[in-house]
């Protein structure tokens, strides 16, 4: 079990989210950097969706109380086990008593601690993920707080052996204050300008406070709409459209200073003028920037956002069957 | 009976397809968007993972790494094609009755408390807006309009059972229209009915929201407690295709029936029916009031 001291700003019980309810409107919700919360299971040797703890720049502090191994992936934070320093991306041992502090983020927004035999709540529609809004899966659908107990899985056979492996760094993840994010256009991108798009695709855009979750919000630059009546059912906005379901990584334009990305928590249908998707290969990219981070958009192909996909699955099942 | 324009499709990233049936919103590309849905889910396709119908358009949500995208694209528009007479489609929907105080107090302070956000910065009620807007002289005419046609679900989405009501029967001059809000709410009351664009939308939760709020409805639309006999099976009371029909309540009853949810006695009134388009298409008025008797 762990015995949380401190919640920290927001840790949640992440898995790889849920499938299947879409049409409901229930967003996957799940870990947000998959490609370091993945490492993170793969390198204890836990299955790749196993529930762990997702944390948001201030970590929590942790009275563990059952023998076991975890590692800690994602953005550089400083670790601690009864007060000294520990390293991240490498299998640690912890006994029952030991206290883990995990303090706040250098750079990047989301780090993982994930455990041996995973963290254990109860499955709710098919993923042990938290969705806060409603209160959904995860423990009691919400982020942790000081006196909760977590009960996790029994460490998996010969983990014991495997304390002190460590993620080789040319698989670490790099975390920019600038960054280039590969997105597909379509949906109702005919509904800007010319020079709006140009403008979306030439100009550098802001993480604005406000991001999350749920979406991230983008602004200091322009991206102007058609002056056209908005279609009947829309409403009478230039920005509005007949709702429609968003994908995961929908780039809307709810007026022209300012974009809203969707990420795994999404608001999952609305109707506001949608420029297309970003790529699932980059969304832990999104994930992982902080405000005021500069971002660039990047207009690719379907084809081309198949390769980034499975570039980055390559190298994932390289790391695996190395780490064998 | 009549075809629809052809379907145009993107992809959204690596993981979707859109179907842009009409950029209008109509009965017709809805029940298209419904037509296709079902056909593909019946298929039961490997690699097909989230099939999410929505008012003039649909989305699928794939695995590239089970599918072509290309390959499922061709097969989709094929798909398409065949079910482009939106007269074709028979379902099996349930009509739900939603009980509503209109005009409540509820939604009327937190109109005020918004009133900067919306698209008139008077103290106005956002049912006062609305019905002004749409002509109605009296708050007994604007309630009679929204409560005596049935509503069809013509998509969900936003947050976990949040389902968009578009009524049928109607011309499109009939069908009371409203702007949102110029910028998003931070909050809106649980079970609040809104009015965007040509929909109705009754709010799960608490949530951010920019719909205009023009009443209370009675009873859960979302629970997760599975503590009232017709939820005991889901968490959600909305299906795509379904029909809801609203009825005025006042505040006594109002009370009544919340009381009645929180004690896990409430029954919701449904009633399962087929619904033939092609019978709907032939005599709107006369159909409707067959299908919706007893409600």
């Amino acid at each position: 079990m762990l015995y949380i001291l401190d919640g920290g700003l927001q840790t949640l019980v992440q898995d790889m989210g849920r499938k299947d309810y879409y049409h409901l409107g229930v967003p996957p919700s799940g870990a947000a950097d998959r490609y370091s919360f993945v490492l993170g299971n793969i390198l204890l040797g836990n299955p790749a969706d196993y529930a762990a703890l997702e944390i948001t720049l201030l970590g929590p502090k942790i009275e563990i109380r059952k023998k076991t191994v975890i590692t800690i992936t994602g953005a550089p934070l400083d670790v601690t086990v009864n007060g000294t320093a520990v390293p991240m991306w490498e299998t640690i041992c912890v006994q029952e008593g030991d206290i883990l502090s995990l303090r706040s983020a250098q750079k990047g927004v989301k780090s993982y601690l994930c455990i041996s035999g995973g963290i254990q709540v109860p499955h709710v529609l098919g993923s042990r993920s938290t969705y806060t809004i409603s209160q959904l899966g995860g423990f009691q659908g919400r982020k942790l707080l000081a006196g909760d107990e977590i009960t996790i899985g029994e460490p998996l056979p010969g983990v014991f052996h495997h304390v002190g492996m460590r993620i080789p760094e040319e698989y670490l993840p790099k975390f920019s204050s600038s960054v280039d994010i590969r997105m597909v256009m379509g949906i109702s991108s005919y509904r800007l300008s010319d020079e709006g798009v140009r403008a979306f695709l030439n100009s550098e855009w802001q993480v604005g406070l406000e991001s999350n979750n749920i979406a991230y919000r983008y602004s200091g630059a322009s991206a102007s709409f058609k002056l056209i009546d908005p279609p009947f059912g829309a409403g009478n906005n230039l920005s509005n459209t007949v709702d429609i379901v968003y994908p995961i990584g929908a780039i809307m334009v709810p007026n022209e200073k300012e974009l809203i990305l969707l990420l795994r928590d999404a608001t999952t249908g609305g109707g506001f003028v949608t420029l297309g998707t970003t790529i699932s290969a980059d969304l832990d990219l999104v994930s992982q920037s902080r405000p005021q981070t500069k971002t660039r958009f990047i207009a690719i192909t379907m084809e081309q956002a198949i390769e980034a996909r499975m570039s980055k699955k390559k190298k994932v099942l390289t790391l695996q069957s190395l780490l064998k | 009976m009549f075809t629809l324009p052809e379907t145009r499709f993107d992809f959204g990233g690596d993981e979707y397809i859109y179907a842009e049936i009409s950029r209008d919103m109509s009965e017709e590309s809805n029940f298209k968007a419904l037509a296709v849905t079902n056909e593909l889910r019946k298929r039961n396709i490997p690699g097909v993972h989230d099939i999410c119908p929505s008012n003039s358009s649909y989305i699928i949500r794939f695995d590239p790494e089970v599918i072509s995208p290309v390959d499922l694209l061709e097969y989709l528009k094929e798909i398409d094609i065949t079910k482009s007479n939106p007269s074709a489609l028979n379902m099996q929907v349930r009509i739900v009755e939603i009980p509503i105080w209109y005009d409540d107090p509820l939604t009327e302070e937190y109109s005020r408390r918004f009133s900067e956000r919306n698209i008139s910065h008077d103290a106005m009620s956002d049912f006062e807006l609305v019905r002004k807007l749409n002509g109605f002289s009296t708050k007994e005419e604007f309630i009679e309009a929204h409560s005596s046609s049935p509503y069809l679900i013509t998509m969900m989405g936003f947050i976990p059972g949040t389902a968009w009501e578009y009524p049928l029967g109607l011309e499109k001059k009939q069908i009371i229209q409203t702007p949102k809000y110029s910028s998003p709410r931070t909050d809106t009351p649980s079970r609040a009915v809104g009015l965007g664009g040509a929909f109705t939308v009754i709010y799960p939760l608490n949530a951010p929201g920019s719909y205009q709020l023009i009443g209370m409805c009675a009873v859960p639309i979302f629970d997760q407690s599975q503590r009232l006999y017709d939820l005991r099976d889901t968490f959600f009371l909305a299906r795509p295709g379904d029909i809801w029909k609203h009825r005025p309540v006042d505040e006594s009853e109002y009370n009544e029936i919340v009381r009645q949810v929180k004690e896990g006695e409430y029954r919701y009134r449904i009633k399962n029916v087929d619904f033939s388009t092609e019978e709907y298409f032939a005599n709107k008025k006369e159909y409707l009031t067959h299908l919706m008797e007893g409600f």
